[in-house]
């Protein structure tokens, strides 16, 4: 373990959703939802470092934030406020079947996403073997995807994300689609991507994993640090608080 | 390392590291327009072939009334060739906006997921067009030379300068409409209608001569309609009709401004598109 390779100075997101979502001619030029500007915080002066060679877990209720970091982190959202520091290939998996076009064979799309991720074509072509094994698709990898479970969707998007050996992996509630067979597997994946020198940030709803994968965790609430320690602890925390609240 | 910083020019940071960047994604860029063409293809039984049929239809639509009904060819002798070249031409353009305007709003997952030049999106909608268009040109000469006796010659070797300008110019107006499509989703309703006046006020069903007659104020302003010296720079390359320097330089004057405006306005609002969908 060395210096960190994602640090999140102070990152505050505020959505403006009346405003952002639908802002309607209408509404523009009659200057009306410009004015009352209901903002809501998704992140709230959000400060933390993640080292290089750890996992860690991201938890808290629905709405607490969790995707929206994993967005910044992943720098595809600017944030209002603070600053975001990455160093690294970073490779995420925010939501399921991004960049994959359903009309089209897995095998194309494996191309697609892979070269939507940066790689390059030749880079691709030397892994693809590698990603279909991994993923058990099989010859499904000519059948249109439209044709695949979205268990099957996963596991091709996770397999083409681990095949890109990235620095960072961020990950979104992923690991619970996808059988049992291929949890195991993937798990097994993480590590030897860990034992690398990679480092992984996942949100997750499965206590157990986070508890289990994970070396430290943060727990939001209302886009606010709750808390942030060693998984277990962490973990317990937001148990706790859960089974008090109820 | 990357660092993103609150309130900073809302793209990967400077002009040399997006190129650079827009360069890494090259691949990409052509993978997805080479992968949107077989999707039409495998969902369309008559495939490919709709880039050819939907403008040679629309042209067939407009000589029906235009040509035939109000007469509208007033002697030119080549009115079809002219007709067909001025649609094909002009559908590149109409195309290559509402494909523009789409390719962020049906990249959602894409653009939350994965960071790269979003530039690479309209891009690649724009050659996906282009690829359609020059499938289309292939043919025009089947319908040009058995209607009119245009064919081919050397003035053909235009067609290289007339389609590199054309698609800058329609970059930037993809990139435009993409950039306007995501805070006003309303942009989506409004095109249709805006290219179709476009279209009527373009010289494509209505011959030049019918300008020359009326004289004055109208050919000044007509010439100054951004689709104008393109087309007649397209006809000197397909029809082989005498060259026109001032149409050709209002032309390029209108492709330098359009494609600089779309590409800068839509690369700096980069960085806040994810909020938007």
């Amino acid at each position: 373990m060395s210096g960190p390779v994602v640090e999140v100075e102070g990152v505050g997101v505020r959505y403006r959703p009346y405003v952002e979502r639908a802002p309607t001619l209408r509404r523009v030029i009659a200057r009306r939802g410009l004015r009352k500007t209901e903002e809501v915080a998704a992140l709230r002066d959000v400060s933390l470092q993640v080292v290089k060679g750890e996992t860690m877990g991201l938890v808290g209720d629905n709405g607490s934030g969790k995707s929206t970091l994993l967005r910044v982190i992943a720098r595809t959202m600017r944030p209002d406020a603070g600053r975001v520091t990455v160093r690294g290939e970073t490779s995420t998996l925010l939501q399921l079947g991004a960049g994959f076009n359903l009309e089209l064979s897995g095998r194309r799309n494996v191309f697609l996403s892979g070269l939507a991720h940066g790689m390059r074509y030749a880079e691709i072509r030397e892994l693809f073997d590698e990603i279909v094994e991994f993923s058990g698709i099989a010859e499904a990898i000519d059948r249109p995807l439209k044709s695949y479970s979205s268990g099957m969707l996963s596991r091709l998007a996770f397999s083409i994300s681990l095949a890109m050996r990235p620095d960072i992996l961020l990950l979104d509630e992923v690991l619970a689609v996808g059988d049992a067979g291929f949890r195991e597997k993937s798990r097994g994946a993480m590590r030897d991507l860990l034992a690398r020198g990679g480092t992984v940030v996942v949100a997750s709803h499965s206590l157990n994993m986070v508890a289990e994968m994970c070396d430290r965790a943060v727990w939001l609430a209302g886009g606010e640090v709750r808390a942030l320690d060693g998984a277990g602890e962490v973990v317990e925390k937001y148990r706790a608080a859960v089974a008090s609240a109820r | 390392m990357s660092t993103v910083t609150a309130g900073e020019p809302a793209r990967l940071s400077g002009w040399r590291v997006y190129l650079r960047n827009l360069w890494r994604w090259r691949e990409f860029c052509w993978f997805l327009a080479v992968s949107n063409l077989k999707a039409r293809n495998a969902s369309a039984s008559l495939g490919l072939f709709w880039w050819v049929l939907n403008p040679l239809i629309m042209a067939a639509v407009y000589f029906l009334v235009f040509g035939l009904i109000f007469d509208g060819r007033r002697g030119d002798g080549d009115f079809i060739a002219w007709l067909v070249s001025g649609v094909f031409v002009f559908n590149y353009t109409a195309t290559a906006m509402t494909s523009g305007a789409n390719s962020i709003l049906a990249n959602g997952k894409l653009l939350v997921n994965i960071r790269f030049p979003r530039m690479v999106l309209p891009l690649s909608a724009v050659i996906e067009t282009g690829i359609g268009f020059l499938f289309s040109v292939a043919i025009y000469y089947f319908i040009a030379w058995p209607a009119d006796g245009v064919g081919p010659g050397w003035h053909l070797i235009w067609l290289v300068p007339a389609f590199a300008a054309h698609t800058v110019f329609n970059l930037g107006l993809a990139a435009l409409t993409a950039r306007l499509a995501i805070p006003f989703r309303d942009i989506n309703n409004l095109l249709p209608h805006l290219t179709r006046l476009w279209l009527y006020l373009s010289p494509i069903i209505w011959p030049l001569s019918l300008l020359a007659d009326r004289g004055g104020w109208l050919e000044t302003a007509a010439s100054y309609n951004p689709m104008f010296g393109l087309l007649t720079f397209y006809r000197t390359a397909l029809m082989g009709r005498p060259w026109d320097g001032e149409a050709l330089l209002i032309a390029l004057a209108w492709t330098a401004l359009l494609g600089a405006v779309g590409i800068v306005s839509f690369v700096r609002q980069e960085g806040n598109m994810v909020r938007f969908l």
